[in-house]
């Protein structure tokens, strides 16, 4: 789904890096692709490195091309994190998507740094102990012109994001949210409802910050003041993934929720 | 002219290339290789886009990108810096992508040791790039410039190594002949590769291959280094032209082969010491020569077989390592020669090796030749620390 609204909404002129991952898989087999990009797969950690040399050889070709790397949330918070930071760090200019199913989903579904607190995966069976790690903060932590966060659950707030992100320069990142019915552990058909849910129960925000200034979108603006926020267990309870989360647990993934606005609301105010 | 060290002679070799992205992050002893380059940037005398990564796995990743998008790339790195780098080495390799490395080599830890050996450099054998090694600051800069030539000559579209000796030729002065940026121009033609990452073409590259497709590009990678062979001799009759003091019509080098009934095999720096070691045992009337290792691969069997095949015995120096069998080096001679074949390890994470050490070498090695009991592989260490005592965790409890 991501991936056609990345297709939509950023035009001819792209060419893709794409890290391990399920998308290196769908896109059928070498040498074409079915993305109607022109795509170099490279090894997982190598993503934004490569992106980083091709921008700059376009450039040196006087071509007008907008690289983009498309990795998943294993891709971005772990293996991949050395070389995302670096390109970072020298404002590299090309746009990265991390595509966020909150797990190692093309191996089967194992925890990743991105994995939220209370999740079963094949590699927690117990439940995730630790928190997701909030990717979005440290990325604007490397003060980066443009970062966004967007859910496949709102396709028209990505898709705005993506053409906005289009005509900045410099180093861009954008997390989608991409609820896996099969890691997840809900219907397929829900893949919508369950994007939506995450956003209306305040789990995932919705948010942009262009050269420091934060937007906020719409479909968020309510979760500002916590009466306004629809209760968490609407999300969770919709997934099997939360299906051994205790009372405490419960509390823990509220406080994540109540830290994550908290912190966003200083950044505006 | 020039006197100067083995870093600034790849460094001038970038320069003179037209390089357009280098990926460069330090690690002793090539780092005065990517200081001259940033110098270079820095006073405008190169277009090259510098990128000053944060890792040698990203120094690929950014030079195979660059790469893959049409342009010339180039990196450097030695020892624990390239074998961070080793996932990416493979992936430029099966992606058909010319690039040029150069390996300032240096021993491989724990424990830690910045001192000179072979060991990083031979470790990258089986990863399906063309491999030379240098024994002077020259022939660094010579193979760094042929090295563009050949990757990108659309018989072999294979990325291209060259090594030199950590600190040994990377930081010690030389008189070096510096090409004219016109004959280079002439050498160099413009950037050719087989595929380029575009809007335009729309090429898509790396995505999964069916098994027997997979298969079939391992082979014509392996066919396009074993065909280099060609290519590596035509180029290096060509490269006369850039300097005429080079000899480079052969992959490998003889010395005093054609009357010698032995033959010492090295490979890098040291072989000027055991060319002295061979002369003043030629002068004690022992009829030895010795065979420069310049290329591992391709690894130029048809010139071993001819240069060594009537040997009465082959004695190979390994500056590393395959543990718990012996000097790559050697291997490789062992799996060419039918003839006596005698491996030494010697100069391991820096000892010293001078023409005595090697005098000594030889002849104890030539007597177990003559005696008909060669014991396989030895580890020599010379002079004064001849007596090594080795001992090993458990034992020093």
């Amino acid at each position: 789904m991501a991936m056609r609204m990345v297709g939509m909404a950023l035009g001819k002129n792209v060419a893709m890096v794409v890290v391990a991952g399920c998308s290196s898989v769908i896109q059928g087999i070498g040498p074409k692709n079915a993305y109607g990009y022109p795509v170099l797969n490279i090894a997982f950690a190598a993503g934004p490195a490569a992106a980083s040399g091709m921008w700059r050889a376009f450039k040196q070709r006087n071509k007008d091309v907008t690289v983009v790397v498309w990795a998943g949330d294993g891709g971005t918070a772990d293996i991949g994190f050395a070389s995302l930071s670096g390109a970072a760090e020298r404002n590299e200019d090309f746009i990265y998507l991390c595509v966020d199913n909150e797990a190692y989903m093309n191996s089967g579904g194992q925890r990743s740094g991105s994995t939220p607190h209370g999740a079963v995966t094949t590699t927690t069976p117990e439940g995730k102990k630790e928190n997701k790690k909030e990717l979005l903060f440290i990325m604007l932590d490397h003060n980066i012109p443009y970062a966004a966060t967007a859910s496949v659950g709102y396709p028209h707030d990505l898709m705005d994001k993506l053409r906005r992100a289009k005509e900045v320069k410099g180093f861009r990142y954008i997390q989608i949210l991409t609820p896996d019915p099969y890691g997840w552990l809900f219907d397929p058909s829900k893949t919508a409802e369950v994007g939506k849910l995450a956003v209306q129960t305040c789990y995932w925000p919705l948010i942009e910050v262009v050269n420091g200034k934060v937007r906020i979108s719409n479909e968020s603006l309510h979760c500002l003041k916590k009466e306004t926020r629809r209760p968490l267990k609407d999300f969770l309870s919709v997934q099997g993934r939360y299906k051994k989360l205790s009372e405490k647990d419960y509390e823990e993934l509220e406080k994540f929720v109540d830290d994550l606005w908290e912190r966003i609301l200083s950044m505006i105010s | 002219m020039k006197i100067i060290s083995g870093n600034e002679a790849v460094a001038l070799a970038v320069k003179l290339a037209r390089v357009g992205v280098v990926g460069i992050y330090p690690i002793t002893p090539q780092t005065t290789i990517i200081e001259e380059l940033a110098e270079m940037k820095a006073k405008g005398e190169i277009s090259t886009d510098v990128v000053r990564v944060e890792s040698e796995h990203s120094a690929m990743g950014v030079t195979l990108g660059a790469a893959v998008s049409g342009v010339r790339a180039f990196t450097a790195t030695s020892s624990q810096g390239l074998l961070y780098m080793h996932e990416m080495v493979w992936w430029a390799a099966g992606s058909r992508a010319p690039i040029v490395m150069v390996v300032a080599t240096r021993a491989v830890g724990a424990p830690w040791n910045i001192w000179n050996e072979n060991t990083d450099f031979m470790s990258e054998r089986d990863s399906g790039w063309i491999m030379a090694f240098a024994s002077s600051p020259q022939e660094a800069l010579d193979l760094t410039l042929q090295a563009f030539r050949i990757s990108e000559d659309p018989r072999v579209f294979v990325p291209m190594m060259v090594g030199m000796d950590g600190f040994i030729l990377s930081h010690t002065k030389t008189n070096v002949y510096i090409p004219s940026q016109e004959d280079v121009d002439t050498f160099l033609p413009p950037r050719r590769q087989p595929y380029v990452i575009d809007p335009e073409t729309q090429e898509s590259m790396g995505n999964i291959f069916q098994p027997v497709h997979y298969m079939k590009l391992r082979q014509s990678i392996n066919e396009a280094i074993v065909g280099a062979k060609d290519v590596i001799s035509e180029v290096g009759r060509e490269y006369e032209k850039v300097n005429p003091l080079a000899d480079y019509k052969t992959l490998n080098v003889e010395y005093k082969l054609d009357d010698a009934e032995y033959a010492v095999v090295t490979m890098g720096a040291w072989s000027l010491d055991a060319m002295e070691a061979v002369d003043r045992l030629r002068e004690r009337g022992v009829p030895v020569g010795l065979y420069r290792v310049r290329y591992i691969r391709p690894w130029a069997e048809e010139e071993i077989e001819r240069a060594l095949g009537d040997k009465k015995g082959v004695i190979v120096f390994d500056r590393a390592t395959s543990l718990g069998r012996g000097g790559p080096l050697y291997l490789e001679m062992r799996a060419s020669l039918n003839n006596p074949v005698k491996g030494v390890i010697a100069g391991l994470g820096g000892v010293s090796m001078n023409k005595k050490d090697f005098m000594d070498a030889i002849s104890r090695s030539l007597e177990e030749i003559r005696r008909g009991d060669i014991k396989d592989v030895t580890w020599y260490y010379p002079g004064e620390v001849k007596e090594v005592e080795l001992g090993t965790p458990r034992s020093a409890i």
